[in-house]
């Protein structure tokens, strides 16, 4: 998985994926301290995440092992939202 | 998924039966905040009916043949949405022309 920050959102009607009541979450790929990188993602929220928090990334074909997303055309999901990071005996992050 | 523009359209005549009626775009990547194009470009089978000008989000990898139009195809890269709306930090930074906000 990978760290990124939610910052904002993605609305789109016309789609062919056929999931329904998807959330569209547009997310900064960040670094171990969640300093965004300036590259961004749109993904399916699975957890209800939402603007300013730190999450996980499951991307490719890892994303069809789910219930909801079991056989379709997914490949980038927001998997969890991270409380904290530690790293070298520090801590790196932490969830306001 | 990623943010793409619709720049243009790709014609093969010489392609797997497979993959005869198949509409491939051509998608310029585009920064998410100022919308501008990234200049890298990648060629998308059209699963929703986009058109030049409209910004799309596609699947790539093994995802993308998991949709009507490219089930079983070989296809890597396949349009799944038409973006109406991006939204951040509480900001519209793109709005589609007739699109309800």
């Amino acid at each position: 998985m990978t760290l990124a920050r939610v910052r904002g959102t993605v609305v789109a009607t016309k789609r062919a994926d056929t999931i329904d009541g998807a959330k569209w979450l547009l997310v900064e790929e960040c670094n171990q301290r969640g300093e965004g990188r300036g590259e961004y993602l749109v993904g399916l929220d699975m957890v209800g995440a939402e603007r300013g928090h730190l999450v996980l990334l499951t991307q490719g074909s890892s994303c069809r092992w789910t219930r909801r997303t079991d056989d379709r055309p997914m490949d980038t999901l927001v998997v969890a939202i991270v409380d904290s990071i530690h790293g070298g005996g520090a801590e790196l992050y932490r969830a306001e | 998924m990623v943010l793409a523009r619709v720049k243009g359209t790709v014609v093969s005549t010489h392609k797997p039966s497979s993959m005869e009626g198949m509409r491939f775009l051509l998608l310029e990547k585009i920064d998410a905040v100022t919308l501008a194009g990234k200049g890298d470009y990648v060629v998308g089978i059209d699963g929703v009916g986009a058109n030049a000008g409209e910004i799309v989000f596609y699947v790539t990898g093994s995802s993308a043949r998991m949709t009507e139009v490219t089930r079983g195809k070989p296809s890597d890269a396949t349009i799944i949405a038409i973006v109406d709306v991006i939204e951040k930090d509480g900001t519209l930074t793109y709005q589609k022309a007739g699109a309800a906000g």
